[in-house]
C-alpha cells in the first residue's frame, strides 16, 4: 500500500510539473502578452515598456524558472489590472469556487445514486426508463442553457430564489443545481452498473439465502461494492465542475475562480491566469490521486495488481 | 441432417460482421429517431438559401424584437420574430447550424486523427509507449478544457481555424482512450498474431488489421465527440470568446439574447431547442450504434 501511495505521489508531482509548464507557457506560445497587456492602441515603445518591465524579453525557460521559484516561495505574483497580490485575489475568490464544488457533487451525487440504485433494482421498467431519460436529457443540454432556464423558472416565473451574486446560501442554489447535474448521468449510469453487477455476484445471492432484508441486502452487500468506482469518478467528476464552472460562474455572477478566470483574460492579466490555471489544474491532480489511493484502500486488488 | 446444418449455416456465413451490424442499426428505433432529426438539421444548414428569403445578417433596426407569429403583434413575415438588431430569427436560426456543424465536423477529425493515433501505439506497443502516451494523456486531462480554449481564443486572436484547431486540439482524450483498449483487446488475437508470423508491414497491421477492428466503438465516441465539440463551440461563444460576428451559431445567438431573459425568453428558447435537438439526435445515432456493436457496454 505504501508502495502505490508513494508511486502515485511522484506521478502527480511530475504531472503537476509539467502542467505548470503548459500553464506557464501557454500565454507565451499562443500571443505577445506585453502587447495583449498593453491593449490594442499602444505604442510600440510601451509595448516595449511592457516587455522589459515585466521580463518578457528574457528567454521563456528562464522566466518559467523564475515563476515556479516564486510560486514555490509563496509568491503568486501580482495582477497588473487589480494592482494586488495574485495570492489575495485567489484567496477571495476561492472559497466560492470551493463552496459551489462542494454542492454541487452533493446535488449530483444525491440525485444520481438511488436513481441508479433504483434503476439496477427494477432494470427494463419504468423507473430504469425514467432514469436513464434523465441521463440522456442530461447528456443534450448545455450547461449555460440549463442554467438561463433555472434561472427564468425560478428567477423569473417563480421567484423563489435570487439568480445573480453570492450573498446568501440560497444564491448557490441554482448554480448548484446547474453545476451537478452536468456529472449526474455519468455518475448514475455507473452506480447503475455496478449494482447489477453487485447484485449478481455470489455473496450478493449468499447473504439473500442467510435471510437478510432486502435493504441490508441492497445496501450493506450491493452498495458497498458498486460504490467504490463511483468515488473514484465523483472525485474526477469534481475536478471537472471546477474547470466547468467558468461558464456556471459567469452566468450567475458568482465571485469565484471562473469568474475571475473570465474576467482577467479579458483583461489580458497574465499572471492571474496562469496562477488559476495551474490552481485548478493541480486541484484536478490531487483530487484524482486521493480518488485512487481511496480505491486501493476500498479494493485490495488495485493495490495488489 | 447435413443438408439442414448447411442451409441454416449458409445465410449467417454470407453476411459480413459489418452488414450484420448495418442491418441491425437499420432497425434500431433510436438510431431513425436521431438519424432523422440530424437529417434534418444538416439539410436545413445545406439549404438554407432556398429555405429562407431574409437574409440572417441583414439588420432593419427599424424592425427590432418583433415577436414570434404566435404572439398577437407577431406576422407571417418574420415567423419566429426578430432580435435585437431587427435580423429575420428564423433565417438566423436555419443559417445558424452551418458553424456549429462545421466545427464539430473539423474538430472531430483534428481530435479523431490525434486520439486514435495514440490509442492504437498505446494498445499495441504497450510497455513504455503506453507509460509515456498515457503520461500525456493524464497531462491533457489535467488541463481544463474550457478555461484552455478561453484563455488560447483570447490571446492567438479567434478565426474560425483557430478555434477549431483549438478544440480540436483539447478533446482526443476520448479517442485515446477507448481506442488503447480496443487495441489491447485485438493486439494478442489469432489474426493480429497470424499477421505478424506472416511478416505483414507495421503499418498493414495497425491500418489493415486493427483500425477496421475497433471502428465500432471508433463511431461511438466519434458521436459523442461530436456533441461534445459543439457543445464547447457554444459555451465559447457563450462566453464571448468563440465565434465572432459576423459569423454566428445557436450558442451566440444565446448569449446575444442573454438579457432579454426576462422579457423576451423565446430569443434563447428558440436557438437553445435546436442545440438541444442536435445534441439529442448525435447522442441518439451514438447510442444506437453502441447498442449494436458492444450490446454488453450498455449502461
Amino acid at each position: 500500500m505504501l508502495r502505490f501511495i508513494v508511486q502515485r505521489l511522484l506521478v502527480t508531482a511530475l504531472v503537476i510539473a509539467v502542467t505548470s509548464m503548459v500553464a506557464f507557457s501557454l500565454v507565451h506560445l499562443t500571443g505577445d502578452p506585453a502587447a495583449a497587456m498593453a491593449g490594442e492602441n499602444a505604442a510600440p515603445e510601451d509595448v516595449e515598456a511592457i516587455r522589459r518591465t515585466y521580463g518578457f524579453d528574457r528567454p521563456i525557460w528562464e522566466q518559467y524558472l523564475t515563476w515556479v521559484g516564486r510560486f514555490l516561495a509563496g509568491d503568486f505574483g501580482r495582477s497588473h489590472y487589480l494592482k494586488l497580490g495574485v495570492g489575495e485575489v485567489l484567496a477571495e475568490h476561492m472559497p466560492v469556487t470551493a463552496t459551489l464544488g462542494v454542492l454541487a457533487l452533493a446535488f449530483a451525487l444525491g440525485l444520481s445514486i438511488p436513481l441508479g440504485v433504483a434503476a439496477a433494482l427494477r432494470p427494463n421498467t419504468i423507473v430504469d426508463r425514467v432514469a436513464l431519460w434523465i441521463a440522456v436529457a442530461g447528456q443534450a443540454l448545455p450547461s449555460f442553457l440549463f442554467a438561463l432556464g433555472l434561472i427564468y423558472v425560478f428567477g423569473v416565473l417563480l421567484r423563489w430564489l435570487p439568480v445573480s451574486g453570492d450573498a446568501t446560501w440560497q444564491h448557490f442554489i441554482l448554480p448548484s443545481v446547474a453545476l451537478g447535474y452536468y456529472a449526474t448521468p455519468a455518475i448514475m449510469r455507473l452506480t447503475r452498473s455496478g449494482m447489477m453487477e453487485a447484485l449478481q455476484s455470489d455473496h450478493v445471492r449468499t447473504a439473500r439465502a442467510f435471510g437478510l432484508s432486502r435493504w441490508r441486502v441492497v445496501v450493506r452487500h450491493g452498495l458497498r461494492h458498486a460504490i467504490i468506482p463511483v468515488v473514484s469518478l465523483a472525485a474526477v467528476q469534481l475536478g471537472f465542475m471546477l474547470g466547468g464552472s467558468i461558464v456556471i460562474e459567469t452566468v450567475f455572477s458568482l465571485k469565484g475562480l471562473g469568474y475571475l478566470a473570465w474576467q482577467s483574460i479579458q483583461r489580458a492579466d497574465i499572471e492571474v491566469i496562469q496562477a488559476i490555471l495551474l490552481v485548478i489544474a493541480a486541484t484536478y491532480a490531487v483530487l484524482t490521486l486521493l480518488a485512487d489511493i481511496l480505491n486501493a484502500a476500498l479494493d485490495p486488488r488495485i493495490r495488489i495488481g | 441432417m447435413a443438408s439442414i446444418a448447411s442451409a441454416t449455416a449458409a445465410p449467417v456465413l454470407a453476411l459480413s460482421p459489418g452488414r450484420v451490424a448495418l442491418g441491425r442499426t437499420l432497425r434500431h428505433g433510436g438510431f431513425w429517431v436521431g438519424g432523422g432529426i440530424l437529417l434534418v438539421i444538416l439539410v436545413a444548414a445545406i439549404l438554407a438559401p432556398l429555405l429562407t428569403a431574409h437574409d440572417p445578417t441583414w439588420q432593419d433596426l427599424g424592425k427590432r424584437l418583433v415577436p414570434p407569429v404566435w404572439d398577437a403583434r407577431g406576422s407571417w413575415e418574420h415567423p419566429l420574430g426578430t432580435d435585437q438588431l431587427g435580423r429575420d430569427y428564423l433565417a438566423r436560426l436555419i443559417y445558424g447550424g452551418r458553424i456549429s456543424l462545421l466545427i464539430g465536423f473539423a474538430t472531430v477529425l483534428i481530435s479523431g486523427a490525434i486520439g486514435t493515433a495514440l490509442g492504437i501505439a498505446a494498445g499495441y506497443w504497450g510497455g513504455r509507449v503506453d507509460l509515456l502516451i498515457n503520461f500525456v494523456l493524464t497531462i491533457r486531462l489535467t488541463l481544463p478544457v474550457v478555461l484552455v480554449a478561453l484563455v488560447v481564443v483570447a490571446l492567438a486572436g479567434n478565426s474560425l481555424t483557430i478555434l477549431m484547431l483549438v478544440i480540436g486540439l483539447l478533446l482526443w482524450d476520448r479517442f485515446a482512450i477507448v481506442t488503447r483498449s480496443a487495441t489491447q483487446q485485438i493486439a494478442s488475437r489469432e489474426f493480429i498474431v497470424a499477421a505478424q508470423a506472416i511478416g505483414s508491414s507495421t503499418g498493414r497491421i495497425l491500418f489493415k488489421e486493427i483500425l477496421p477492428n475497433i471502428t465500432g466503438p471508433l463511431i461511438v465516441v466519434a458521436s459523442v465527440e461530436l456533441a461534445h465539440a459543439i457543445l464547447l463551440e457554444a459555451a465559447l461563444s457563450f462566453l464571448g470568446l468563440g465565434v465572432q460576428p459576423p459569423l454566428f451559431t445557436w450558442g451566440l445567438m444565446i448569449a446575444e439574447a442573454k438579457n432579454q431573459l426576462f422579457f423576451r425568453p423565446w430569443l434563447i428558447a428558440v436557438p437553445g431547442a435546436a442545440l438541444v435537438a442536435l445534441i439529442f439526435a448525435i447522442n441518439l445515432v451514438g447510442d444506437a450504434v453502441r447498442d449494436v456493436t458492444a450490446p454488453e457496454g450498455r449502461a
